[in-house]
């Protein structure tokens, strides 16, 4: 009996030690957690790298995922305006949701907000992690969030989150000396989720594809934007995995700009399975572009 | 007066709605507004005097729909939703659609518990509000054996998450007032007693087939007395699936259908025609009927979307009073739900006892939503 009981004792602290199971809205938000966690932590994700994470669909399927977690990491502001509903039909009433924009120095907050404006989100816009610079916060909440579920493996998390910032920084230094050229260099944008990221590289995005966020390209809009592209002498429109192509196509045949593909999360597009690669690809394509 | 009530508090929620765009962060709660117009004619209207010609295109006012949610508490939220039928909006009568508290967690087990008044999760079409379908008209079983406003009761509903692995499979039991039955698959209880309860039950469980498509599928039940003259009860079983595709943001494709079996005693119809024998003497029949509907509607460049449906019933009474129709329908969406456009053409063949007859309809559903839109469930 005494056996029996040691044995489930130790079971169960094999079981307890190491497996936060943690589920992250993007696959970007999972590549950090994984850096910090190590094979302390289980994660997943609900959308992926060439989905729109603005359009998500309420699968019962998200909330298995919620189901058994202990940690869900969002962008907050709004992006993930689908949370909610997959929370609750989780019927989770352990789990811990954390928002990791709220330190997080945020652009565009509209002075009002209005249907008129197209999609706008009500507290700025929400694609931060697209600087890279951004990652510290959102690191070190991941670690502070991790160390609240398992405060024995603190220092842990705390070393290896240390060790991935201190790599990043060197790969931000890299990346910023590639762009360092085309600072003040004007450029064009299906979606506003370049905003955080050109004001980084001092890019300047100088209309978007869209109208108005969320709002399908119109005629009249795509024939004023091959005026704007000729007169700007405008070299490239960075499109989203997940958007259509026929509008910028439509202005860079007219046009001669080139249109290429900018990934806004991990496994947008082939290679780009972490978000160092994701950058790097993001980095190299534009660049090269813009050559 | 009643007008002038129901007048004063819809200007009250539009006030609402105003309010919380204005305050977004206040604990104001969510407002939608969704009304819903109609263009329509068919050419059935004159086949009573042998003419058979489409009536001249009437515009109608078909619903407005008020749906109002917030959180109770960090356990709890409701929802109420409110309507003005079409026909009712110059009568200024305001309708309670649903009102409805659910208890989302907290409880032993992780089950939530929901009552008030509201669409009881059976089968998979009954829990959709009609400006959430994508075509204009009800499937004729459902309008047959649920009747116009689906199954909607009051009542006290149970559920709970099922231990099956990664899938998710959920069971739902309610306990309903019964009300409803009269008004669609029953006789009218005008005796003043008290209703007898009703009881339904649902099972389904979802299944991803992969990163693009995925699968679901229900198994109804729901019994309840449809003669409080005679006691007699009814009882329905509801097999439903519903299959999506949907590669990329622009592209989908959506296959549902459902199959109802019905099965009940009766002493008489709801007409309180009595059921004889052939010599003439009273008797009790045993009616087994059934219905089904299935539609296919594929989205397409994002805005549009295309589908077909097929509906094919007998009566909650009678196997020989059969209806079946193929119908087609055009969707319009420019930027989601907030704006819609629908187009359907339905060809309808009724058939009973000594007549049968066919029925064309063409009708346009305009439709727009004002106030949050929340993320659409599967």
């Amino acid at each position: 009996m005494k056996h029996l009981l040691f044995i489930v004792l130790v079971a169960w602290a094999g079981i307890a030690h190491g497996t936060i199971k943690v589920v992250t809205s993007l696959p970007d938000l999972a590549d950090f957690t994984r850096q910090v966690g190590g094979d302390r932590v289980t994660v997943d994700n609900i959308v992926r790298g060439d989905q729109n994470p603005h359009f998500v669909e309420v699968k019962p399927s998200y909330m298995m995922k919620l189901k058994a977690a202990d940690l869900f990491f969002l962008i907050g502001m709004d992006l993930e305006m689908w949370a909610p509903q997959i929370i609750d039909g989780s019927r989770n009433t352990k789990l811990e949701v954390v928002d990791l924009s709220k330190r997080i120095d945020k652009l565009e907050i509209p002075a009002k907000l209005d249907a008129s404006q197209g999609d706008v989100h009500r507290y700025g816009n929400p694609h931060y992690w697209l600087d890279p610079r951004n990652i510290r916060i959102i690191v070190e909440d991941i670690v502070a969030a991790l160390a609240r579920v398992s405060p024995g493996d603190e220092q842990f998390f705390r070393a290896n989150g240390e060790a991935y910032l201190k790599k990043l920084d060197g790969k931000i230094a890299q990346w910023s000396a590639t762009m360092k050229s085309f600072a003040g260099t004007r450029i064009i944008t299906f979606h506003k989720s370049w905003t955080y990221f050109s004001r980084w590289l001092g890019l300047t995005v100088v209309e978007q594809v869209e109208p108005k966020p969320g709002i399908a390209p119109s005629p009249s809009h795509t024939a004023g934007l091959m005026t704007l592209v000729r007169q700007a002498n405008i070299k490239v429109i960075a499109v989203e995995p997940f958007y259509d192509l026929s509008a910028p196509d439509q202005i860079a045949r007219s046009t001669g700009a080139k249109v290429i593909r900018l990934c806004t999360s991990v496994g947008g597009a082939e290679g780009t399975q972490d978000y160092m690669s994701l950058m790097d690809y993001n980095i190299t394509t534009l660049a090269g572009a813009l050559k | 007066m009643h007008r002038r009530l129901s007048l004063l508090f819809l200007a009250f929620v539009l006030l609402c709605v105003a309010a919380a765009a204005g305050f977004a962060q206040s604990m104001n709660p969510d407002i939608s507004v969704i009304p819903r117009f109609i263009l329509h004619t068919n050419d059935g209207e004159k086949l009573a005097e042998g003419k058979r010609e489409f009536s001249r295109p009437d515009f109608a006012f078909e619903e407005l729909e008020i749906a109002i949610q917030a959180y109770l508490n960090p356990y709890a939220k409701a929802d109420v939703v409110l309507t003005l039928p079409g026909p009712d909006v110059e009568a200024g009568k305001l309708g309670l659609e649903e009102v409805y508290a659910t208890i989302l967690r907290g409880l032993p087990l992780d089950l939530n518990v929901r009552f008030g008044k509201y669409r009881v999760d059976y089968g998979k079409l009954n829990m959709m509000h009609p400006h959430a379908w994508p075509f204009v008209t009800q499937p004729l079983s459902q309008e047959r054996f649920l009747g116009e406003e689906g199954l909607n009761d009051l009542g006290i509903s149970a559920s709970i998450l099922l231990p099956t692995g990664d899938i998710y499979s959920k069971l739902t039991v309610d306990l309903l007032r019964g009300s409803v039955i009269g008004e669609a698959t029953g006789i009218e209880d005008t005796t003043g007693a008290s209703p007898y309860y009703a009881t339904s039950a649902r099972l389904m469980s979802f299944f991803p087939l992969g990163d693009f498509s995925d699968l679901e599928v229900g198994l109804s039940g729901y019994t309840g007395i449809h003669d409080p003259y005679n006691r007699d009860r009814f009882w329905y079983g509801n097999l439903d699936f519903k299959y999506k595709y949907k590669p990329d943001a622009y592209t989908s494709l959506v296959v549902q259908g459902e199959f109802l079996y019905n099965m009940r005693t009766a002493a008489q119809d709801r007409d309180f025609n009595q059921f004889v024998d052939a010599d003439g003497n009273p008797e009790r029949r045993t009616i087994n009927s059934s219905g089904l509907y299935l539609y296919a509607d594929y989205q397409f460049l994002k805005l549009y979307s295309a589908g077909v449906r097929f509906d094919w019933t007998e009566s909650p009474y009678s196997t020989e009073e059969r209806a079946q129709a193929i119908a087609v329908f055009l969707g319009f969406y420019p930027v989601e739900e907030t704006l819609g456009l629908r187009l359907q053409y339905q060809h309808t063949m009724t058939e009973a006892p000594g007549a049968s007859q066919s029925v064309n309809m063409i009708a346009l559903q305009a439709l727009f939503s004002l106030g949050p839109h929340k993320a659409h469930p599967f």
